[in-house]
């Protein structure tokens, strides 16, 4: 499939999915009304039922020259599954933004909704990457140590659920995509790469982690650092963390909550002893530091890597707050010609007959 | 004489771009001179537009009821000169008298000052009975209200007593009233205004206009006021063209934003999806290539590449005008 680029001439634009989310069209509608008055540099069209869409739009503050709107009276709920409903919902809500990239109307699509029709819209309207099996979801996730030249207090976590079970060799496209991503994204010009497995020896894990690290170990492109731990994925010790979905997407919920859990038991102390708010008191600069390295909505939704047009999956409860962030981040990405430099990264790894290793 | 419409303008912020939000820039106004004075994008060549002779119809009048003091009268008459406009009809402020006499509510209030203007004014020109009316003003004060109830006394759907009600729930002193009341019982009812046009000048949510009426039309700019006009037979392909003209050379729009444009105001309802088609088609049939034609015929087609919307829906009659209700309405963001 051939990969169009930013039309000269043509704002960069963004396909907004406004339906399926938790919260339903309104935060959408709110993020896009809030973007088209502070960033001039984009437009954005949102994708729904125009009638709810409108109406939302109508009592908020906006730019017009900035937004449009693409009526869809069909879309993919959470609790849907994604092949049937995408199968009987033709102009599903996530297919038309998936369709206004593929047709070169929008440069990018941002989306809150159901994460498996996201996946399979990008699929079957905008193509993978030759080379690229399987897709990734790719999440950011709060570090002690900092990132690249721009000192990002986040390191990059793949998959997190796109791709369940990832053989050996989808692990290595991930690692590929994931460092690409980061090269774009952070301007990291070589990331560090790692594997997430059980110990740091190279054959420790289960088959397809140990298969991947003998075909990192031998690419030169790729800033491979080997195995790294659980543990190390909060100290940031590398820039991206490589993994199958099912993990990745266990790490990150485990992530999040315990940055929720910490916030909540901060409140119960400071409601129950008049030492403890004296004490969180004195400490609310930097337990607020804390709060906001963990808050994920600042983190603007996960790119699902391995598709031709750049795809931004907001979290399903995302707020306003967080799809605008998810909005700039698709900006950036597709600003940056992310998916072209994953492509040439992918590009460069030899086919499994050339590296010898088999049956991934 | 007889008239083909009655055009009534405010003039800050809905045809100059006045920013009187801090003393320093209030100072500021009353010093500048002319040609110092900057238009909303688009105001002159719109309120050229519509005043321009057009063969073989009657004359359109222009009336400009401005909150201005009557001192800058100079001023803004040779403004309104250097933009070629021309006009019937100039009322400005009594401002210095408002003080000099203490009465001070009337310095800011401005229902009291315009309604018995507007009146007055239907009243006392020859011929202009049964002649439609436009009337463009800003959300930056109460100019929708003032309209709106203009609107509804003349078209005698408000009673003197529910006028004087209201005047005195504005704060509108008393010569304000009896003037008001004394021109509403001489008016023949004449539902005449057509639209109101609002000026989007502080972002106010369109939806606020809601309780006034599919009568009140918020704009976000004059290309979308040209467009209504365009379609309301107001204003003819070129007059659009002229007036995206002035609007892209003050804001540099391209052709997606103007598509998007319209798009916002077929959406609201304001206009019908076939309007865009009409005024494509008017553009096309134009000799000689302006760039702005251009830009607007990529418009039109980049309209219908992002598919339907939402239906026209014509507009519906007035509401039953609840002027206390509409005015704590007002009040919620204008206290």
């Amino acid at each position: 499939m051939e990969t169009t680029t930013v039309t000269p001439g043509r704002p960069t634009t963004i396909a907004l999915d406004c339906m399926g989310s938790d919260h339903g069209p309104a935060e959408a509608v709110d993020a896009a009304a809030r973007l088209s008055i502070e960033r001039p540099d984009f437009h954005l069209i949102l994708i729904g039922d125009s009638h709810v869409i409108g109406a939302l739009l109508d009592a908020r503050e906006y730019e017009p020259a900035r937004l449009s709107v693409r009526h869809t009276d069909q879309w993919v709920a959470m609790d849907e599954s994604p092949r049937d409903a995408l199968n009987s919902k033709p102009s599903a809500s996530v297919l038309i933004a998936c369709q206004l990239v593929s047709e070169g109307r929008a440069d990018a699509v941002v989306t809150a909704g159901n994460t498996g029709a996201a996946i399979l819209a990008a699929a079957r309207k905008l193509g993978r990457i030759p080379g690229v099996r399987r897709a990734a979801l790719a999440a950011v996730t709060p570090t002690e140590q900092t990132h690249g030249p721009n000192e990002d207090p986040f390191a990059l976590l793949l998959d997190v659920g796109a791709t369940l079970n990832a053989t050996g060799r989808d692990l290595v496209t991930f690692a590929i995509m994931g460092a690409a991503y980061a090269r774009a994204i952070s301007n990291n010009p070589r990331p560090s790469v790692a594997l997430l497995s059980n110990g740091t020896e190279p054959h420790k894990g289960p088959p397809e982690v140990v298969q991947a690290h003998a075909i990192l170990a031998g690419l030169h492109d790729v800033n491979f650092a080997g195995n790294v731990e659980g543990l190390d994925i909060p100290r940031g010790s590398v820039d991206v963390v490589v993994t199958n979905g099912f993990m990745g997407n266990v790490v990150l919920k485990m992530l999040e909550g315990i940055g929720e859990v910490i916030s909540e038991l901060a409140k119960d102390a400071y409601a129950s002893k008049f030492l403890w708010r004296f004490g969180l008191t004195m400490l609310s600069g930097g337990l607020q530091q804390i709060q906001q390295a963990l808050d994920w909505e600042q983190y603007g939704g996960a790119p699902i890597l391995g598709f031709t047009q750049p795809i931004i999956k907001a979290h399903g409860r995302s707020k306003s707050k967080a799809i605008a962030n998810a909005c700039k981040v698709a900006v950036k990405a597709a600003r940056s010609d992310m998916t072209r430099v994953i492509e040439r990264a992918v590009s460069h790894v030899p086919s499994a007959e050339e590296d010898g290793v088999q049956g991934l | 004489m007889s008239w083909r419409h009655v055009y009534r303008w405010d003039l800050d912020k809905t045809y100059l771009k006045t920013d009187f939000e801090s003393v320093r820039r209030l100072v500021g106004i009353a010093f500048e001179r002319p040609e110092e004075k900057r238009n909303v994008p688009g105001s002159a060549a719109l309120l050229r537009e519509l005043g321009r002779e057009r063969e073989g119809l009657d004359p359109s009048r222009v009336c400009i009821v401005s909150g201005s003091p009557r001192q800058m009268r100079g001023t803004l008459e040779k403004k309104l000169a250097l933009d070629g406009v021309r006009f019937h009809e100039f009322d400005l402020k009594p401002q210095w008298e408002n003080l000099r006499r203490g009465r001070f509510r009337a310095v800011r209030e401005q229902v009291g000052y315009k309604l018995p203007l507007l009146l007055r004014s239907r009243l006392k020109t020859e011929d202009v009975r049964g002649v439609p009316e436009t009337l463009f003003g800003d959300d930056a004060e109460v100019d929708a209200f003032i309209y709106s109830l203009y609107a509804d006394v003349l078209a005698g759907r408000v009673n003197t007593d529910r006028l004087v009600t209201v005047l005195k729930a504005v704060g509108a002193y008393d010569d304000a009233i009896g003037k008001s009341v004394a021109a509403a019982e001489e008016l023949e009812p004449d539902d005449a205004v057509e639209r109101i046009f609002i000026m989007l000048d502080r972002r106010t949510p369109p939806s606020f206009f809601g309780p006034f009426g599919p009568r009140v039309v918020p704009i976000f700019n004059y290309f979308q006021a040209a467009l209504v006009l365009f379609s309301g037979g107001h204003l003819s392909a070129e007059g659009v063209v002229l007036v995206t003209r002035s609007f892209l050379e003050a804001e540099g729009h391209t052709a997606d934003d103007l598509a998007n444009l319209f798009q916002d105001v077929v959406r609201r309802g304001h206009l019908p999806a076939t309007a865009m088609q009409d005024l494509g088609m008017a553009i096309q049939d134009q000799n000689g290539a302006q760039a702005e034609a251009e830009v607007i015929w990529k418009s039109v087609q980049r309209f219908s590449d992002l598919g339907p919307a939402r239906r026209f829906m014509p507009p519906a009659p007035p509401p039953d005008g609840d002027y206390e209700a509409l005015l704590a309405h007002l009040r919620s963001r204008h206290p």
